[in-house]
């Protein structure tokens, strides 16, 4: 797994490669993360124009500390080797794979990803990966694709071609996803990377898009994906703490800062020892609580 | 809004009582097979609802049928998407020089996506983009010898008769140099390569005659797509003056053309309004000289008679309405050219 | 390096900008459409007219159409067209991206 598992991807937003108002715009939404699409959002007469202008993109526009993620072509594809080459020599944080079935897809793109890094002389071990599972063989092999390799940093869902793979289609209720969502947030919290939800594609469905992206905070997700900028409000309103949940993190820092002022190795609150899991809950809710302005500098409660 | 682009096929149904229903809505009422047939490519776009916004399509390099829902307010947005895209799909086939017809209200905005207008009456302009252009093409003609004035005759020769003959015979004869320009269209029972090199045997001995293939420019102006013109009697005085004057703002300066030969063509009445459409359009500048057709038996020579005898087997009647070259090349090839009829 | 055929790259909507290139000229001979021609033509032409250098040509016919692209966007999209004029779109020229 790789470094900094807490970083908030709660919204992953989806930019056609070949779009350059997109393109040049898509910082000012305030997606935690950016992902260029170089596969299905590209033409096939038009992988390589969409190449040069991701890479012009990612070198010269300024992002701030969005995560920049591309998705490049599958490894089927003959836009693969020069997608990987060209999208290291930009030096993106992390090159998302499309259509990922096993680890041994994630440890091919690895060995890639550092001879690409090394012919361009960036530093080995520089660029972060992810998988995106679209298929039945995918999500049964979720758990060895979160953990093909030290650069992984999340999974995603793809459920456009896995409800084919799977002979159905999408419903409003979501159950045709219900095991595979459990697979890929199971295997991201066992590899200790985020899970992605898959889109949400239907604009016109505000109410449906709330129903879904609530049932993937419950289920535990780290965030979504996403085409449509109008989506990162709602989603962000989703996973925003309670004051209930913010007073209690707030309760829990106090308590690692004493325990550490005190150079003491165990915090205790309320009587009971604060473990791992609870101080980087209450750390990431802390966070969470920040990026949605609903606490102030000082750590006063808002209100939503 | 978000609009997502789509392959229409126009051979399914359904699609194409979407699409003609849309074109109607924005006032396009033309949908005659000579118009809707050379389709080759049809795409749209859609809005989230599903609905047809903007639709354009190719035949050959042409860009035909580019209608755009009326008061959108992201009209030139979409206009600029439907015709990037089929600039585009030209450009995968190979295709970089293509033209559009168009009303002309609409000119400037194809001048807006870098089109140059290279001829426009009153009812409709011809205008293109790409590369090579006009320029380029009339630049290649006239480096062909650079003579400083010469004569012009403009002929589809489906294939090379005596009668065409004739023709280029008498401006050879009253002038220094003639440009024999042979249509680039493949509807015809000769395909251009074939009509251009029947041209060029048939016409091999006459030392100042230049045969030269008319490209995208010299199209026969019957090809000339007019779908939007609303009344049908108005379609043939757009496209004879069109072409007349495409001929005269371009091909007349260009290489100095200062008289131009077309055969009398008492039976078809299209012609007549031609020829009297280059007379308007050309003359003084250039003189238009009209000359008697050939007559063998008891009809004039014509390809259409040539091309009747084929379909019948009957090469021995050629005899006295083609050249001998053109003669060689349907008993070689009666067969093939029976089975494209 | 010379071009070995018309090849073109870009789209016409918003923020882009459509560039081909031709074969033959005296020099880099470039006709713009734009709206903002006077106020940032000779930049634009600039613009292209470094990748041509940078990938050796001296002398093409471009003509672009631009709809208001950023800097990255002309030349991403002169990169594009170049290399498949070039007939180079599976073997791009890493260094001079």
């Amino acid at each position: 797994m790789a470094v900094d598992s807490e970083r908030l991807r709660r919204t992953m937003m989806f930019v056609p490669g070949n779009n350059p108002a997109m393109i040049k715009d898509a910082g000012i939404y305030g997606a935690d993360s950016i992902m260029f699409d170089l596969e299905d959002g590209v033409s096939l007469d038009q992988k390589d124009a969409a190449r040069y202008l991701v890479y012009e993109a990612l070198t010269n526009i300024d992002y701030g500390d969005t995560e920049m993620v591309v998705r490049i072509n599958g490894d089927d594809t003959p836009f693969y080797d020069n997608d990987i080459k060209a999208m290291v020599k930009a030096g993106v944080e992390v090159i998302r794979l499309p259509k990922v079935e096993s680890a041994a897809m994630m440890q091919r793109l690895e060995q890639k990803v550092e001879e690409a890094e090394r012919e361009f002389g960036r530093p080995v071990g520089s660029t972060n990966l992810m998988a995106a599972v679209e298929s039945a063989e995918g999500v049964l092999h979720a758990e060895e694709i979160a953990k093909a390799s030290d650069r992984m940093i999340g999974i995603a869902l793809s459920a456009e071609d896995y409800t084919t793979d799977m002979k159905t289609h999408r419903y409003p209720d979501g159950k045709e996803l219900f095991f595979a969502r459990n697979m890929v947030v199971h295997a991201a919290r066992a590899a200790k990377i985020a899970a992605f939800d898959t889109v949400f594609s239907n604009m016109n469905d505000p109410e449906g898009f709330y129903r879904e992206t609530r049932l993937i905070h419950e289920l535990g997700f780290d965030g979504k994906s996403l085409i449509n900028p109008r989506q990162i409000e709602m989603v962000n309103e989703v996973f925003t703490p309670t004051q209930k949940e913010i007073v209690n993190a707030q309760g829990v820092m106090a308590a690692i800062k004493k325990a550490r002022e005190q150079g003491s190795g165990v915090i205790s609150m309320n009587g009971k020892m604060v473990d791992r899991p609870v101080a980087l809950r209450a750390e990431r809710i802390m966070k969470l609580a920040k990026a949605t302005h609903v606490i102030d500098e000082e750590g006063n409660y808002l209100g939503k | 809004m978000m609009t997502t682009m789509r392959d229409m096929y126009l051979s399914d149904p359904m699609t194409m009582r979407q699409w003609k229903e849309f074109l109607e809505s924005q006032g396009i009422q033309e949908f005659r097979s000579g118009e809707v047939e050379p389709l080759e490519e049809t795409i749209g776009l859609f809005d989230e609802d599903d609905r047809l916004v903007a639709t354009g399509s190719l035949a050959g390099p042409i860009l035909k049928y580019i209608v755009v829902r009326h008061y959108d307010s992201e009209h030139s947005a979409l206009f600029n998407r439907i015709v990037g895209e089929l600039v585009a799909r030209l450009a995968e086939r190979g295709v970089t020089h293509y033209s559009v017809f168009t009303k002309p209200r609409y000119i400037a905005s194809f001048e807006h996506v870098g089109f140059t207008c290279l001829a426009r009456v009153e009812r409709g302009g011809l205008l293109e983009s790409g590369m090579p252009g006009i320029d380029t093409y009339l630049e290649h003609v006239r480096d062909l010898g650079g003579w400083q004035a010469s004569a012009a005759i403009v002929m589809n020769a489906n294939p090379f008769t005596l009668g065409h003959r004739r023709l280029v015979e008498a401006a050879a004869h009253d002038n220094e140099h003639v440009y024999v320009f042979v249509v680039h269209e493949n509807r015809s029972l000769f395909t251009t390569d074939e009509r251009l090199r029947l041209v060029c045997e048939g016409v091999a001995d006459l030392k100042n005659v230049t045969v030269v293939d008319g490209g995208d420019y010299l199209i026969g102006f019957a090809a000339f797509p007019a779908y939007f013109i609303p009344s049908s009697k108005d379609v043939i005085d757009y496209q004879t003056r069109l072409d007349a004057t495409l001929f005269r703002d371009w091909f007349v300066p260009a290489l100095g053309i200062t008289r131009r030969y077309v055969g009398k063509e008492p039976y078809s009445p299209t012609t007549q309004v031609y020829n009297q459409a280059l007379k308007d359009v050309l003359e003084p500048r250039t003189k238009v000289t009209v000359i008697e057709r050939r007559q063998v038996g008891q009809e004039p020579i014509s390809a259409s008679r040539v091309r009747r005898l084929i379909a019948q087997g009957d090469v021995d009647g050629l005899k006295g309405l083609v050249p001998s070259t053109t003669k060689i090349f349907i008993q070689d090839h009666l067969a093939q050219l029976q089975m494209r009829i | 390096m010379d071009i070995t055929h018309t090849a073109t790259a870009g789209t016409l909507e918003s923020s882009d900008i459509q560039v081909t290139l031709a074969p033959g000229g005296d020099g880099i001979d470039i006709d713009l459409t734009s709206d903002v021609i006077k106020q940032f033509g000779d930049q634009i032409k600039a613009s292209i007219t470094q990748v041509l250098h940078n990938y050796g040509i001296t002398s093409a016919k471009v003509k672009a159409v631009d709809k208001g692209a950023l800097d990255i966007v002309i030349k991403a999209r002169t990169v594009a067209a170049v290399q498949r004029a070039l007939d180079i779109v599976d073997q791009p020229k890493w260094e001079v991206l």
